[in-house]
């Protein structure tokens, strides 16, 4: 027993050796193009910082990011005030225009010092191929590889099917989306597609953990395994090992392109489905379509330590911008969710049913939605129907 | 581990000034680093014109390589003091990397300096928001929170020891009260914390108590260190004499050498068993060494304190009232005090005012 | 033996890859209520139902109660949806004081809470080293305390436009109460440093300092003394200042510190300490804006907040005799006010404070005024708007 002990107390010092070592590898050195495509480790490991939670508060960051961004933030920051939410923001701004990584740098410090984020979509204007995708590389960074987006119909908004609701689960930090591309000859691109086991293992057992957690009932994992026989075949490999961890959720598979048809033939076989991203990202898009449009639907992003809560379908919508027609509400549940991942159940209910009376009762909806009512006008509804019910 | 610094304290001496005959006497002088030649060069100036009978045995402290391998302060600097039991000392600079002992902590352990006295005193023509401080402050400078006793337990966990020892405690109140006596103070006041401390600090204050009993004359209070501090920068005429452990001390005399315009105004003594020790606390100021900026006036006032440990007190005067005199008429004043005059120019003024 | 280590190194690594997943599935835990169907409201803060909140209330000792008592009557008078559950919670009078256990269970369920000051004497009956405010602290995990000092309009005092936030961490230290008599005479303290702690507190004053929106952060220490101990905070402050690039950090040994802060209090900004340098800070920067009657604090866990006076005296010599001054509480109160997000009625007594204050016909003695501490409620009840 004291050997034990003591061999423990030596090894401490180790662990945390190994931990600085491994943050020292991961720290930005001068780094060509190819070395930050090909060198940049997968998994990173993530110090634990203590969380910004005082006195009941959280400090959260905030993304405005591009487009409609700021101006859907602004009326989060109004509705929060208004319930009384216990949540600090920490706006950070990102220049579009800029080259250099140095706000989006500072973001990602920031969310790993709050532990949550609630962001727009960012801008990433440069085309250089050493600046990578704004949004891509907070999720790279800060290792947030599943993505979750809740699909229920809103009985309020006119849509073809009614009743659905599907939870969609997504690979974020690899995959197609992994930016290993290069010209191997003149006139032939290369693009290389990520698949690893630990990360497979990762996204698959977050999907089962959540479905046990949340009494859903089955799981289908979407993929292309009949053509990419390795990559998806791995993911699918996987996900059918760790179905037999959880005996009680029922478990199938599904093609990619069947599944498209499936989802807007017949939506209501589906409940938490499981995918790389590429695929995740047109399914999610699919799913909003049917379901009434980019401006519902709010995702979200988790890793081991760190959560952003983001609109579900990553548009900017520089188009509408500034024109107060911009829908508030894919925000706004984003807002929601973030309320209930910091444990404020009871802001998150008031905030939800206000929402859920504006658009299904009142019927105030933006012109996407078939409404006509203005943003300010939904943040209104919303507003009164939280103190009516309150 | 705290044997080893109990061993260190034997019984109490008393206070050594009584054994010193008039007639000339022998004092160790430490110029020191940077700009500690100069400005010792100005004390032994002003202190040749006033015929104060003091021999000065300087001796250079640069460090030299032990038999053990480590620098250290050269055998004849310890042995001119042990001779002399007196010394005064400029600033000294110790070489930052392994390997060098810190000269002052060498020369604090080598004569057991227990006590640290700070009087600090609104000199007029210094202009501060404070005008009205007189207050000295008594530090216990052996054991307390810098007993250097540390450890990391587990990784992440440091564990530190504050000692604190009857022997120790007793030894610095009782020269608390014996300062009091002989300086004509009314009042001594203990700092402490032993509503939190309960233990180490009330056996300190306990200390106190007991020797309060022994000292009818002085008036004797208790006060926490936050109250101390709160009150000190409210109103610093409600202390006189303040008595307390090392890391509190250590704290408080900074603080009230800033109520009265820094440490180039603030004189500072070392009582011992072996000896005492007088110095000025502020920086060698390599930036200025050797330019005749530098102003001279902590270690002055630290030589008159040392003075009066010799019971010069007639001497003591006469070189006080003159550098009040030329603090007070603010005429050749330097650079730190908002003046323009030179090191020299300064000394000089202080000799026109002797008599 | 190395293999037996190397094996449980090995084990302890996969345990800690093993806590990574655990957090993950925590993450998973938090989304227990995903559907949008709307919920009946939590009994979180079944208070809230009615749009009143609760707040626990400690009178604490000498003039607490007295303050206390004026802040009610302003609630009462501003007619602010604030209930107080009071509790008579004391050290010097163990017999009538409530149990610990129900002061922090009520702490806990209202997560606010209003507190005058407890006096801690200097020995206990009991021989318990503990003083009552640290076990308070400790059950609560209220590792922070933050003291904002403000120089206020029209209080006299020798220094002007001290605007500085001290933030220590109370909850390790020299406050360990790890004390004991080794050899007679012979006492030996511990003082407690551990990175967690310190790491907690710095990230605290970065983040204090964002929501701020400070330019700097001082860390004040003792490393050139306690090399180890000190070192370790000073380390810890440094760590996370790498994570703030936007926010300046700073070191100061706490003996400069306090000079420093006498001579020239305006280059301070936040200033995050250990937890007997900021008792000592704190007290210090108090009595440069006006006393412990003027500055506000507060002690901060994860979950609660607990307001109190900055600098906490119990100023005996003034009970009962209706002269403290109730600023510091009435302060309190406006910024627990702003913290349950009623910024309205928390902004009413902040104006009213600053407008009587600044007519100064109303002024308690410790501010050189005569006037009680009645007359200064009612004053501030009448600026109320």
């Amino acid at each position: 027993m004291a050997v034990r002990l003591f061999s423990k107390l030596k090894t401490l010092p180790e662990i945390r050796a190994a931990y600085a070592s491994s943050a020292a590898a991961a720290a930005p050195v001068q780094l060509s193009d190819f070395d930050l495509q090909h060198k940049t480790p997968v998994i990173r490991k993530q110090q634990l910082i203590p969380k910004a939670h005082y006195g009941g508060r959280h400090a959260v960051t905030m993304l405005p990011g591009g487009g409609i961004g700021p101006e859907c933030m602004g009326y989060v920051k109004d509705i929060f005030k208004y319930i009384g939410a216990p949540v600090d923001f920490e706006v950070v701004d990102i220049d579009p225009t800029v080259d250099n990584d140095e706000d989006v740098q500072y973001a990602i410090t920031t969310i790993k010092r709050n532990g949550v984020g609630l962001k727009g979509n960012i801008e990433t204007k440069s085309e250089a191929a050493y600046v990578t995708s704004r949004n891509v590389a907070l999720r790279n960074e800060l290792d947030m590889y599943a993505y979750v987006l809740n699909c229920k119909s809103f009985p309020g908004v006119e849509t073809r099917h009614k009743d659905i609701d599907i939870v969609i689960i997504r690979q974020n930090t690899e995959g197609e989306y992994a930016m290993l591309e290069h010209e191997s000859v003149r006139g032939v691109i290369e693009s290389m597609k990520v698949v690893t086991a630990s990360n497979s293992e990762r996204v698959a057992r977050f999907a089962f953990e959540f479905a046990k957690r949340n009494g859903r009932k089955k799981v289908t994992t979407v993929h292309k395994a009949n053509i990419m026989k390795l990559s998806d075949g791995l993911f699918l490999e996987t996900s059918r090992r760790l179905a037999k961890e959880y005996p009680e959720i029922e478990h199938n598979d599904m093609i990619i392109d069947n599944c498209c048809m499936q989802l807007v033939a017949k939506p209501h076989q589906f409940d938490v489905m499981l995918m790389t991203n590429l695929y995740g990202s047109i399914v999610s898009n699919v799913v909003c379509g049917i379901l009434g449009g980019a401006g519902l639907l709010s995702g979200r992003n988790y890793g081991d330590h760190y959560a952003v809560f983001e609109p579900g379908t990553r548009n900017t919508g520089t188009a509408i911008a500034g024109k107060n027609i911009a829908n508030p509400i894919a925000m706004i549940n984003a807002s929601i969710d973030m309320l209930e991942h910091l444990g404020h159940h009871f802001h998150a209910d008031l905030l939800r049913t206000g929402v859920n009376a504006a658009i299904n009762v009142d019927r105030i909806l933006t012109p996407d939605l078939g409404g006509t009512a203005t943003s300010t006008e939904v943040v209104d509804a919303i507003k009164r129907n939280i103190s009516e019910n309150h | 581990m705290a044997a080893r610094l109990f061993t260190k304290i034997a019984p109490s001496a008393k206070n050594g000034a009584a054994q010193y005959s008039s007639g000339v006497r022998k004092v160790t002088l430490i110029p020191g680093h940077g700009i500690g030649p100069e400005i010792t060069v100005a004390v032994q100036k002003i202190f040749e014109a006033a015929k104060v009978p003091i021999e000065w045995d300087e001796v250079d402290v640069t460090a030299v390589r032990g038999p053990d391998g480590k620098f250290g302060i050269p055998q004849k600097a310890i042995d001119s003091v042990n001779a002399n039991k007196i010394g005064l000392k400029g600033p000294l600079m110790t070489p930052v990397g392994k390997g060098y002992r810190s000269l002052n902590l060498a020369l604090r352990k080598e004569f057991d300096l227990y006590a640290n006295v700070r009087p600090c005193k609104s000199l007029d023509g210094i202009k501060t928001l404070y005008d009205n401080v007189d207050v000295v402050t008594i530090r216990e400078n052996t054991e307390g929170e810098y007993s250097g006793i540390e450890h990391e337990i587990v990784d992440g966990v440091v564990q530190s020891i504050k000692l604190i020892t009857e022997e120790a405690s007793k030894r610095v109140a009782e020269f608390a009260f014996q300062f009091a006596r002989d300086n004509k103070r009314k009042k001594v006041t203990a700092v402490h914390k032993a509503n939190i401390m309960r233990m180490s600090d009330g056996l300190f204050l306990r200390c106190c108590r007991e020797l309060a009993t022994k000292y009818p004359d002085i008036k004797f209070e208790e006060r926490y260190l936050d109250t101390v501090c709160l009150n000190m920068v409210q109103d610093p005429s409600k202390f006189d004499v303040l008595v307390m452990p090392n890391l509190y001390g250590d704290i408080m005399s900074d603080m009230c050498s800033g109520l009265v315009g820094g440490l180039g105004l603030t004189p500072s003594g070392n009582i011992g068993k072996n000896g005492a020790l007088f110095e000025s606390v502020h920086g060698t100021a390599p930036d200025i060494a050797g330019k005749d900026m530098a102003n001279p006036t902590a270690l002055l006032l630290s030589a008159i304190m040392m003075l009066r440990h010799l019971q010069l007190h007639e001497h003591a005067d006469r070189v006080q009232n003159a550098c009040y005199t030329v603090l007070r008429e603010g005429k050749s004043l330097t650079g730190d005090l908002g003046g323009t005059g030179k090191c020299s120019e300064y000394t000089n003024a202080i000799i026109s005012k002797l008599n | 033996m190395s293999l037996i280590s190397r094996n449980i190194f090995r084990a302890l690594i996969q345990g800690s890859q093993h806590v990574g997943k655990g957090v993950h599935t925590s993450a998973v835990n938090l989304q227990e209520n995903v559907c949008h169907a709307s919920q009946s409201i939590s009994s979180l803060q079944s208070s809230a139902k009615e749009g009143r909140i609760k707040c626990t209330l400690i009178p604490g000792d000498g003039v607490g109660p007295e303050l206390v008592y004026s802040v009610q009557e302003v609630f009462k008078a501003a007619n602010i949806p604030v209930d107080f559950e009071s509790f008579f919670f004391s050290e010097v009078n163990p017999t009538l004081s409530a149990p610990l256990e129900d002061v922090v269970s009520s702490i806990a369920r209202n997560k606010i809470c209003i507190k005058g000051i407890l006096a801690t004497p200097d020995f206990s009956h009991t021989g318990e080293l503990q003083t009552l405010n640290m076990k308070l602290r400790n059950a609560l995990d209220l590792y922070a305390n933050v003291v904002h000092v403000k120089s206020l309009p029209n209080v006299k005092c020798r220094h002007h436009d001290v605007d500085c936030i001290i933030i220590r961490e109370q909850t390790e230290g020299e406050y360990s109460a790890l004390e004991h008599e080794s050899v007679p005479g012979v006492v030996e303290c511990l003082k407690i440093i551990t990175a967690a702690k310190s790491e907690r507190i710095a990230k605290f004053a970065f983040d204090y300092a964002v929501k701020m929106g400070r330019k700097k952060v001082t860390a004040v220490h003792k490393a050139n003394i306690m090399k180890l101990g000190d070192g370790l905070f000073l380390r810890s402050c440094e760590e996370m200042a790498k994570l703030y690039p936007r926010i300046q950090f700073e070191k100061m040994i706490v003996d400069n510190c306090t000079m420093q802060m006498v001579s020239n209090p305006n280059q301070f900004d936040v200033m995050v300490t250990p937890n007997l340098y900021g008792n000592i800070v704190d007290n210090l920067a108090s009595g440069l804006v006006g006393g412990a009657g003027v500055v506000a604090g507060a002690s901060y866990s994860a979950e609660c907040a607990v307001f109190e006076q900055g600098a906490r005296h119990i100023f005996s010599g003034a009970v009962g005799k209706n002269i403290a001054n109730p600023t510091a509480m009435l302060l309190c109160s406006a910024n627990l006010l702003s913290h349950v997000n009623l910024h309205a009625y928390s902004k009413m007594i902040k104006n009213a404070i600053n407008k009587v204050l600044s007519d100064g016909k109303v002024r308690t003695k410790d501010l050189g005024g005569q006037s009680t501490t009645k007359d200064f409620t009612y004053a501030i009840i009448s600026c109320l708007s």
